[in-house]
């Protein structure tokens, strides 16, 4: 009944092998077609898979393991080439391939002019592709795979536009913090195996339940290695630095990967191992702490930026830090709720400010625009749906999701009142910073003279559009989410009503946007003067925490050192001498040695006859 | 008196003693000639004295054979080459790698004269009668019966002697070029 | 004559042609000289033979011949181009293996 899930993921990789081989031979408006064709189709195949699944009764919707073939087969150890299709999967799959088409539509028109268009699309059906591994993977070994190619493909992207120095170190950046996720990942495949003697995901969360007791040794260390993973993909403390320099790359790339859909496969793979998180309360509680000191921290961080992309991807950041605190609240089901409206949402800021960017010809200042809602009608009223959302503006598909964390962040199980409180000032500084750059942005006056803003062609204005119905809209389809995942978690989760909290934090958000409105409408003298007061903060906050700093000073410059010094006394004095001298020695050897091969046959013939007369010497005495 | 037997046997012995030191001599003519051309003569005198040595040593077939392919054959191709090449004379002069050469053929030489001081050797008796020893027939019959595979072996090598020598004289070769220093 | 003379003759031969190898710089003469020593080992053969009472030296002289002839005719081929191309009959000269 599933077997042509097989599809979803095997188009985007006929797009990649394709593009990227005849790429450069075919016209360009083929190479688009190509793209977007490819996810389309991807897109098509998962709503297929979706009615099947829909069509089943919900008990039997979970454990469809689709085999292809089995890979390998080594004693205990058996790896089949499967995909794993129940709700949760096809819940990512939607989201990958329906945000990654609208996305893949709006690079036709981004990347137009980019002499490496067909790259930049092979680049993104790779993406796709590697994406959909990884949610689709039925074992550790292929959501390690998916993981680690998500992880390329990022790099790849952020670093497309190869000669711009920042963007090259801003992909190795992002490359190394990956990796250091990834080691964690395999770890933990290890151990998994280790304990369980298999990797399928639904042998082991058959098992776990019966093998360990709640806080068992060896759960805590799984959970926290696979922790170190999704930290690192998600950019949640202290693994975060990649994120915001991540904005190097093109801004579709930054809608897809760093706002959509990589950044959040942190939040994907602890709910698609809730069993075993679920047997260690201590690492849930850990990640919800994780997640929500993440999204007050690079909230704070995002209220003084002004770099219209970085600002949203500190936004970025501090979303997944709700995303964390609810999945690590145990609300599973909200957690991925507000993953797919933030996917609506962020996608939709990002291409509009993507849009704002191309319209400005690459500038990012938010101090050098201003008043683009009189040129540019469409992406501002888009760009306003996308921050009224961000904001958790009611009606919104924002507020439905926020609001429901931040309501359990006190009445869930595990929830208290410090989570609750800083929920609350994080939904407050949200609303701050993306209004900030609203009216920074769409309101008053060109503070860049030369420019000449326009809207951008019909190509980028129509997905923005459909992104911005979604984000409006998306929140509607929140109870179908939780029920729809319900089978997966296990079940359905608890809907809090609390109406004096959830007017506090209204309030917290509608003060945020107040508060950007007042300090940014009204006056300049208002600002200045705050700024003074508050320089301190202000400093830390520019400067990230001083993050980037502390790790240059305790990891990058001792290792700098340690490699300075090796390469001196280590590599020059002792290898390389040592080699050197070897190569030297046997040449001024071999020179002297090599004057006995004169070329000459009668200096040959008289060499063989002083060694006769030796052997005979012995033949004739002894 | 003397036996007629005892006068045979001396008068063998003073001939094989006069023409195995005409060898040795003829020899050091091959190699003390300045002339090529010289040198090939005192050869073909070598080889003649060679051959009267195999026949006192009861070796007629291989005497035979000894101055068809010998002096004749490989000789007279000797002398064509001398004759395309021109023989030209070489000076010989006294050097380092001369005296050397000497020295060692020297030492050499007496080595071989010490190793000369073997007992006598057994004969193997009863093989071949005295009157077939060493012609034609003995040799066929013992070639083509104990050393055929030899015999076989022999022609596949002149043949293919024969084929590398026509590639070698047919084609033309680029000239090697000198190494620059 | 015995043994003892035979060996002397051969020796003293194969001495003459190990000398004319190596102090000669023509090639024709050091094929000569080549030849003397392969006739040396050939007497040598020959004569033990007939000591032995055993035709098997005389074949084994036979083949000598044989491997001289072809060696002789392929040498004087190598000769001959190795002239054709440099016209220079010194030994010495050859040396493009030098290392």
């Amino acid at each position: 009944m599933f077997a042509s899930s097989w599809l979803i993921l095997l188009f985007p990789l006929l797009g990649f092998i394709g593009l990227s081989w005849y790429g450069n031979c075919i016209p360009k408006k083929l190479v688009g077609l190509v793209g977007c064709g490819t996810v389309g189709a991807s897109f098509f195949m998962t709503l297929v898979t979706l009615s099947n699944l829909l069509l089943l009764p919900p008990e039997e919707r979970l454990g469809q393991v689709q085999t292809l073939y089995q890979w390998v087969s080594a004693g205990s150890f058996k790896l089949d080439l499967a995909i794993l299709v129940d709700p949760l999967s096809v819940f990512m799959f939607l989201i990958v391939t329906g945000v990654g088409f609208v996305i893949h539509v709006y690079s036709v028109g981004y990347m137009h002019d980019d002499p490496e268009y067909s790259r930049f699309f092979a680049y993104l059906n790779l993406f796709i592709f590697s994406m959909l591994v990884l949610v689709a993977a039925a074992d550790f070994f292929f959501l390690i795979v998916g993981w680690a190619l998500v992880g390329l493909a990022s790099y790849l992207l952020i670093g497309f536009w190869r000669e711009k120095p920042s963007a090259v170190l801003a992909a190795r950046k992002a490359f190394v913090m990956n990796v250091i996720g990834d080691v964690g990942m395999v770890i933990a495949a290890f151990v998994i195996f280790e304990s369980f003697g298999t990797l399928s995901f639904v042998d082991v969360f058959t098992a776990a339940p019966g093998m360990f007791r709640p806080n068992d040794d060896t759960v805590l260390l799984i959970t926290l290695l696979l922790l170190v993973g999704a930290f690192a993909k998600s950019a949640q403390l202290p693994l975060h630095t990649w994120l915001p320099d991540a904005m190097e790359g093109p801004t579709p790339v930054s809608a897809l990967i760093h706002a959509a859909t990589m950044v959040t496969a942190g939040v994907y793979l602890i709910a698609r191992c809730h069993v075993l998180y679920e047997l260690a309360p201590y690492t849930m509680y850990f990640i919800a702490g994780v997640g929500i000191i993440t999204a007050i921290f690079a909230g704070s961080m995002a209220m003084v930026q002004y770099d219209i992309k970085r600002v949203i991807a500190y936004s970025t950041m501090s979303q997944l830090g709700y995303m964390f605190l609810a999945v690590g609240l145990g609300v599973y089901s909200l957690g991925m709720f507000h993953l797919m409206t933030h996917a609506f949402f962020k996608a939709l800021l990002f291409l509009a400010a993507g849009s704002v960017i191309h319209s400005l010809n690459g500038e990012q200042d938010i101090r050098k625009m201003g008043g683009l809602q009189k040129v540019m009608p469409v992406t501002h009223m888009t760009f306003l749906v996308g921050a009224l959302a961000l904001a958790g503006f009611p009606l919104t598909s924002g507020y439905f999701s926020k609001e429901a964390i931040i309501l359990s962040s006190y009445h869930a199980e595990m929830g208290n009142i410090v989570f609750w409180a800083i929920a609350v000032l994080a939904a407050g500084m949200t609303a701050f910073y993306i209004f900030r750059v609203y009216f920074y942005t769409f309101v008053g006056g060109l503070r860049s003279p030369g420019a000449h803003p326009h809207e951008s062609p019909l190509i980028m204005v129509v997905p923005l559009a459909v992104l911005a119905g979604l984000a409006l809209l998306g929140g509607l389809l929140g109870p179908w989410v939780d029920s729809f995942l319900s089978p997966v978690f296990g079940r359905v989760v608890e809907h809090h009503h609390d109406n004096l909290l959830e007017t506090i934090a209204l309030a917290a958000g509608i003060g945020g946007i107040a508060t950007a409105g007042l300090l940014y409408m009204v006056s300049k003298d208002r600002m200045s003067l705050i700024k003074e007061a508050m320089a301190p903060l202000y400093d830390l906050l520019s400067h990230k925490y001083y993050v980037d700093e502390i790790y240059d000073f305790l990891i990058v410059k001792p290792t700098k050192a340690i490699g300075v010094f090796m390469e001196q006394k280590a590599e020059r004095e002792g290898l390389d001498f040592t080699v050197d001298q070897i190569g030297l020695q046997v040449k001024e050897v071999s020179r002297a040695i090599s004057l006995w091969q004169s070329g000459k046959v009668r200096t040959y013939a008289l060499n063989m006859v002083a060694g006769m007369v030796t052997i005979l010497l012995f033949v004739v005495f002894m | 008196m003397l036996e007629i037997a005892t006068v045979f046997d001396f008068t063998r012995d003073a001939v094989i003693l006069v023409v195995g030191m005409t060898a040795v001599l003829a020899s050091l003519g091959v190699i003390l000639c300045s002339s090529p051309i010289y040198s090939a003569l005192y050869l073909i005198g070598h080889m003649i004295c060679l051959a009267l040595l195999f026949l006192l040593y009861n070796a007629e077939f291989l005497a035979v054979v000894q101055i068809i392919v010998y002096a004749g054959a490989v000789m007279i191709l000797f002398l064509f080459i001398i004759a395309l090449l021109g023989g030209k004379k070489e000076i010989q002069e006294n050097s380092f790698h001369r005296s050397m050469a000497f020295t060692f053929v020297f030492i050499l030489l007496g080595e071989l004269c010490l190793s000369a001081t073997v007992g006598p050797t057994r004969q193997v008796h009863g093989e071949i009668s005295a009157e077939m020893f060493g012609t034609a027939k003995a040799i066929g019959l013992e070639l083509f019966s104990k050393h055929i595979i030899a015999f076989e072996l022999a022609s596949g090598l002149l043949l293919v002697a024969a084929v590398g020598v026509i590639c070698l004289a047919k084609f033309s070769f680029a000239p090697l070029r000198r190494r620059v220093r | 004559m015995g043994e003892q003379f035979v060996l002397l003759i051969s020796a003293s031969i194969f001495c003459v042609g190990t000398a004319g190898f190596i102090i000669r710089k023509n090639p024709l003469i050091m094929f000569m000289s080549v030849e003397l020593m392969l006739n040396s080992v050939n007497f040598l053969l020959v004569t033990y033979s007939s000591f032995l009472n055993s035709l098997d030296g005389q074949i084994f002289a036979l083949m000598i011949m044989t491997v001289a002839a072809a060696e002789v005719v392929v040498g004087l081929a190598i000769i001959l181009t190795i002239f054709r191309t440099r016209h220079d009959m010194d030994v010495d000269h050859i040396d493009v293996l030098k290392g």
